[in-house]
């Protein structure tokens, strides 16, 4: 049999084949399926018109709140309220009520329900986010309601890209700012042509990078339109899913000799800390740049950022200091067991005398503005997914983009800056 | 599969260029983020910004020929305006969610076509079977093979898309049952 890419493994695996090939139509049996909050509604509509009252696989079916946690409108609300009859209706049991778990693309992987090897339907394009922990999570937008009618769906198997990392990160320079050097590169064509429907699965030095920092290289690439993205899970985070893990689980790798699109490598030593300017991930420069660059609005958190190393970087800067007084700073967690330890650590003691606004677990502005927006002409600097022209508010706002360090340095001197001079 | 379904399109070209984008491109970004989705609703709409009435003129069996990157962002309510008025749609390249929206809708779409615009002007007699990927330009006397839709996915466009293939595996499923 010849060999494969990891993602091919999974697939293959969870579609009963003993081999799967680029291009190849599969329909894969699912660990689970994810819904969002945001989508419920127009899911279950869709099922109620063709009189589909019964999912495939209730018992698989993740219902988590993520979107609009504290209901910033009257419309919310009333969504929240159709959520929870339609998890009733559905007889979903993995119902994540508001206050419960967190960010989707978050929490299943810190509390073990998300494991290395696992495949699972996702409505939401972060599902790339699996990636971290060794996993496939692919995205299928409103056709999630055709897998939770039948429990599947197809896929065509998409090429797969292997990006090695040479060398060791310098300290204070974050995953983060790698994830915006990489989609740089891609932008410039210097690393691989196009990343449309392809799987960027990483390798070489991949041992310095806990989950956060695995979670943080998964998510540039996803807006360079990666369909998936592969990290090779390392011991420590092999260990982390065994103390974790809710049921049993096979790690996979990719077999040597495997097939891909396109080969390249990257030196990360002499990596500086980037900011992406307005416009994308791919605006990526070196943050001297564009230092002393006025803000007033800041944000840690998101599917990219919103893990406990991220908040414990943010907090190595925000120790002892205050926010300079025209600035905002949001932050939130991605999960109600982060929140906790945060808590039970004095880190949201850390946040809270330097100013920040606690938002609940969950997106945060990274989602329609529907909390903690930007206004016209204002100049943001966040770890949001992208930045992209009204990502979060007033399409004329200037969005950069910095990792957790820099976000928070950046909130202190009011402007951006290097968090190497602040720690 | 009843085996009636039309997979062999014959009509007028029409021929556009390469990166063409579903908002402006396709149809008007008003009709996208307006979330118009019923066909008659958006078929007065259809490549409105770049050649009104285009849906006056068109003809069930006529074909769209695009070039690289076509359709871009997983927009879908351009192709439901084509497959209700009959068309079939050949690229050169898409970007996968367009494509993956082209077929959630029904319709007769080829991509990966190699210099399909090289191979035809506006107004040329076509013929495309979508189901084994045969192009035929009647008018210049060109013939070429392309990769056509994949068996597994068939069925799919000949329900009509994501909602017709829905209802029908619901519906068999109820009779099994009865």
């Amino acid at each position: 049999m010849s060999a494969q890419t990891a993602v091919e493994k999974i697939l293959a695996l969870k579609s009963g084949k003993a081999a799967v090939r680029p291009g190849d139509v599969v329909h894969p049996d699912p660990d689970f399926i994810m819904i969002h909050d945001g989508v419920v509604m127009g899911a279950k509509r869709e099922l109620d018109a063709l009189g589909i009252t019964r999912l495939a696989a209730p018992d698989k079916v993740l219902m988590v709140t993520d979107h609009d946690v504290i209901y910033g409108s009257a419309r919310a609300a009333e969504r929240g309220a159709y959520n929870r009859e339609a998890a009733k209706a559905w007889g979903v049991k993995n119902f994540f009520d508001v206050g419960r778990g967190g960010h989707g693309h978050i929490f299943p992987m810190e509390c073990g329900m998300l494991l290395p090897g696992m495949f699972y339907f996702d409505n939401d394009r972060h599902a790339t986010n699996a990636g971290a922990i060794g996993a496939f999570g692919f995205r299928m937008g409103t056709e999630i309601s055709r897998v939770l009618a039948t429990g599947t769906n197809w896929i065509v198997v998409p090429k797969s890209v292997k990006l090695t990392i040479k060398g060791k990160l310098q300290p204070g320079v974050h995953a983060r700012d790698l994830g915006f050097r990489i989609a740089a590169l891609i932008e410039s064509g210097a690393l691989t042509e196009d990343l449309d429907y392809r799987v960027l699965e990483y390798a070489g030095d991949l041992d310095q990078f806990g989950l956060a920092a695995r979670a943080a290289l998964c998510s540039s690439p996803t807006e360079m339109r990666a369909y998936g993205v592969f990290v090779p899970p390392s011991p420590a985070i092999l260990e982390h899913a065994r103390a974790q893990a809710k049921m049993p689980f096979t790690p996979i790798y990719a077999d040597p000799g495997a097939q891909y699109e396109a080969q390249c490598e990257i030196d990360v030593s002499t990596l500086e800390p980037q900011v992406a300017t307005p416009g994308g991930v791919q605006n990526a420069v070196n943050l001297s740049q564009v230092s002393g660059t006025r803000v007033s609005h800041a944000f840690i958190g998101s599917c990219g950022s919103g893990m406990w190393d991220d908040m414990e970087q943010a907090c190595s800067v925000l120790r002892g200091k205050r926010i300079a007084p025209q600035v905002r700073l949001f932050v939130a967690p991605g999960s109600e067991a982060t929140m906790k330890r945060l808590a039970r650590e004095g880190l949201l003691q850390t946040f809270i005398e330097a100013g920040a606004v606690m938002l609940p677990p969950g997106c945060g502005p990274c989602n329609d503005a529907v909390i903690g927006p930007v206004h016209s002409g204002e100049v943001s600097i966040s770890t949001a997914a992208n930045n992209n022209a009204g990502r979060f508010g007033a399409c004329d706002a200037q969005l950069y983009l910095g990792s957790p360090a820099t976000v928070a340095a950046s909130a202190v001197a009011g402007e951006i800056i290097d968090p190497r001079n602040l720690q | 599969m009843s085996g009636e379904f039309q997979w062999q399109l014959a009509g007028r070209c029409y021929r556009l260029g390469h990166n063409v984008p579903h908002p402006g491109g396709v149809v008007p970004n008003r009709i996208i983020i307006g979330r118009h989705f019923d066909a008659k609703d958006i078929i007065p709409h259809l490549f409105e910004e770049t050649d009104p009435g285009f849906h006056t003129r068109c003809k069930p069996g006529d074909i769209i020929v695009a070039g690289k990157n076509f359709g871009m962002g997983p927009k879908m309510n351009g192709y439901i305006a084509m497959q209700a008025l009959g068309l079939g749609l050949v690229c050169e390249s898409m970007p996968f969610l367009a494509y993956r929206a082209a077929i959630g809708c029904g319709l007769r779409v080829m991509t990966d076509c190699i210099n399909a615009t090289e191979l035809c002007e506006t107004g040329d007699e076509l013929e495309v079977d979508f189901r084994n990927g045969f192009f035929i330009n009647h008018t210049r006397d060109i013939r070429r093979e392309y990769p056509p839709i994949p068996d597994s996915l068939l069925e799919l466009v000949e329900l009509g898309g994501n909602t017709g293939w829905l209802k029908q595996w619901h519906e068999s499923r109820k009779a099994a049952q009865s």
